[in-house]
């Protein structure tokens, strides 16, 4: 495969709007997530990753049409206009106010408004690990010669449709996520908007890049909503993702897992993690700073592990005391200085997929 | 790459590899119901599916009829599925289901993702294989040309490509299991099979 | 009591949107989930508000349900003795 280069585009969570805010965020150990007043279909307090700064009635929207900005103001408008780059959208609910119209259209028309694109964007909605596979999706379409980068998006809002939803499966935290402890009582929802540019050449407006060597995914071919009681997605995807990258368990320094907090799905990563000798590599889930924000997830997750690479920073892993999963895998408790050279980001997500990607700052 | 095997369905028909196939309606069952009765299939999960679901249920089970689906495990085949409506036809159910019903409700909660009927045909096979699920505005067979050739350069020996749509009363289903053996597809031939 | 187990099996159609399936299809003494009906552990959940909104009945401990949601017989009897 040729050498693809992958770029912060932008940013926005609870924790801020820039790359620097988030920087300056984790480093701090902030948590984006707060206890949500009359969030629940019985008026419960859930605990979520909501941005506060939103102001209009449409949060999808606000989202997206922010993103679009930041990254006309981090990279110029004409990368977005040129005939050689994609755009990819990563989204589960998108804009769920809208029902019973499309929930798709204004995606389409608040790009083609704010970043006027030449070629249409790519909508990819497969659930949790949407943005992983958007990423992936790109270098897909960068193995030919018709684009020169493609710009992945994540988005999702806050909405009681996915609060009720949760919460209907008993699935939500009633206290800020505990990824991996042992006292973990499940999600907190969260709602975010990223952007990575995926490129063929580095980018000229951004200083920092790491690459990209490879990524897949697999179905646990077992239950539509329950994780596999053997991580078997998991595995393959992230076997298949070690072969395609040329790269073996004990060259990654960091994994970006997925981390719901929910009971079932850590134990599930971490049965995965044993089987792919992967339990002594530091490891977090991201969950615990910005909620689980279902597509937007795998692309600022990227981008958090991006911040972690550029620092040479581990970050700790927030919610976490004690091992709570049978097979213990190497949490990160306290933000540590190290070498981070090469990452894994894996996610999982409901239909039983599975999704896995590699970054390296050196090849 | 050649098509193996293709099905479209609707409420109008059922095509398979481009013939006709007669279904005897049957008055007061739902149109996919019929289906699965005539096809003497016993899969009672199938009750439980919401319409994407059960329509890619159907057409992978007539797709076998013709194809050796049974020689393919593991992780030789990519599913590539896109539509143009999401999951929004049970999305409104389930919004009903805390709006007007008095409780949200988990089991159509779990269908409100498109993907979930890739993760059905998953563990119907027992696939592995990679997956991934587009919204597109139309069906677009140059697009699906161009994610098969992605998934087959990747190491996929079949991908399971399907365009399927539940909105509005206006449902529809086309599976297309194509091989990486020699041969070629035209957008034309696609888009014929599709509009049967 | 057949009455009964006929509005009961309507309104577990109901509740788990199983639509396509009449009462006709579904047996007395046969097993709801796993091999029977096919029904899992969100399904649980769904009997769970069916037995609260329906007959004001509440589950607190979910491996209760195990028991209780075995079949129609066994739910019926349940919410007899119950109510």
């Amino acid at each position: 495969m040729k050498q693809l280069f992958v770029t912060y585009g932008g940013m926005i969570t609870p924790l801020g709007s820039t790359i620097d805010a988030h920087t300056r965020a984790l480093k701090n150990g902030q948590s984006g997530v707060t206890v949500v007043e009359n969030s629940g279909f019985n008026q419960e307090n859930w605990p979520l990753g909501k941005i506060t700064t939103l102001h209009t009635e449409n949060r999808y929207q606000e989202l997206l049409s922010n993103l679009c900005d930041a990254l006309i103001q981090n990279h110029g408008a004409p990368l977005f206009a040129s005939s050689k780059t994609l755009i990819i959208v990563s989204s589960t609910k998108a804009d769920i106010d809208a029902l019973p119209n499309d929930t798709f259209a204004s995606t389409r028309s608040i790009i083609e408004t704010k970043l006027a694109p030449k070629n249409k964007p790519i909508i990819i909605s497969n659930a949790c690990i949407s943005g992983v596979i958007a990423i992936n999706t790109a270098a897909d379409y960068l193995s030919t010669d018709e684009y020169d980068q493609c710009v992945v998006m994540g988005i999702d809002a806050l909405s009681d449709f996915v609060v009720f939803g949760f919460q209907s499966l008993f699935a939500l935290s009633d206290v800020p996520s505990q990824p991996f402890d042992k006292n973990r009582k499940g999600i907190c929802i969260g709602e975010a908007a990223g952007a990575v540019i995926v490129s063929k050449a580095p980018i000229a407006t951004s200083a920092f890049s790491v690459r990209y060597l490879g990524g897949s995914s697999s179905n646990d071919a077992n239950h539509i909503s329950g994780p596999s009681r053997t991580g078997e997605g998991l595995f393959r995807s992230v076997t298949n993702t070690f072969k395609r990258s040329g790269i073996s368990p004990d060259q990654i320094d960091y994994i970006s897992a997925h981390g719901t907090g929910t009971l079932y799905n850590d134990e599930m990563e971490s049965i995965a993690f044993d089987r792919l000798q992967l339990t002594a590599v530091p490891l977090n889930s991201w969950k615990g700073y910005f909620g689980h924000t279902l597509g937007a997830a795998g692309i600022i997750e990227v981008l958090a592990s991006m911040i972690t690479m550029e620092n040479d920073l581990l970050f700790k892993s927030i919610g976490f005391e004690e091992t709570g999963t049978s097979c213990p895998l190497n949490v990160i408790k306290e933000n540590t200085a190290q070498k981070v050279n090469t990452v894994l980001k894996t996610a999982s997500g409901f239909g039983g997929g599975n999704a896995s990607l590699i970054l390296s700052k050196e090849v | 790459m050649k098509i193996v095997a293709s099905v479209k369905l609707s409420p109008a028909g059922m095509f398979v590899n481009g013939n006709e196939r007669k279904i005897a309606g049957v008055a007061e069952e739902s149109w996919t119901k019929t289906i699965y009765s005539e096809l003497g299939l016993n899969y009672p999960k199938f009750y439980k599916m919401d319409p994407l679901a059960k329509m890619a249920f159907l057409g992978i089970n007539i797709l076998q009829e013709s194809a050796e689906l049974a020689e393919m495990e593991t992780e030789e085949v990519a599913l590539i599925f896109a539509n143009s409506s999401s999951s929004q036809a049970t999305d409104l159910k389930f919004i009903e289901s805390y709006d007007e019903r008095g409780n949200p409700s988990p089991s159509l909660f779990v269908y409100t993702l498109p993907n979930i009927l890739t993760g059905e045909l998953a563990i119907f096979k027992k696939w592995y294989g990679e997956n991934v699920f587009f919204i597109n505005e139309n069906f677009d067979a140059s697009f699906f040309l161009d994610q098969i050739n992605f998934y087959l350069r990747k190491g996929a020996n079949k991908c399971l490509c399907g365009w399927v749509n539940a909105m509005d009363d206006a449902e529809e289903c086309f599976l297309f299991l194509v091989s990486a053996e020699d041969g070629t597809i035209t957008t034309e031939e696609l888009t014929t099979l599709y509009k049967q | 009591m057949s009455d009964f187990k006929e509005t009961l099996k309507s309104q577990i159609i109901e509740q788990l949107n199983l639509e396509d399936l009449t009462p006709g299809d579904i047996q007395d003494d046969a097993p709801l989930f796993g091999e029977g009906l096919g029904l899992d552990s969100i399904d649980a959940l769904e009997f769970i508000v069916l037995l609260e909104q329906n007959y004001g009945i509440k589950i607190a401990d979910p491996n209760e349900g195990k028991e209780i949601f075995q079949s129609v017989n066994s739910l019926a009897a349940y919410i007899q003795k119950n109510q």
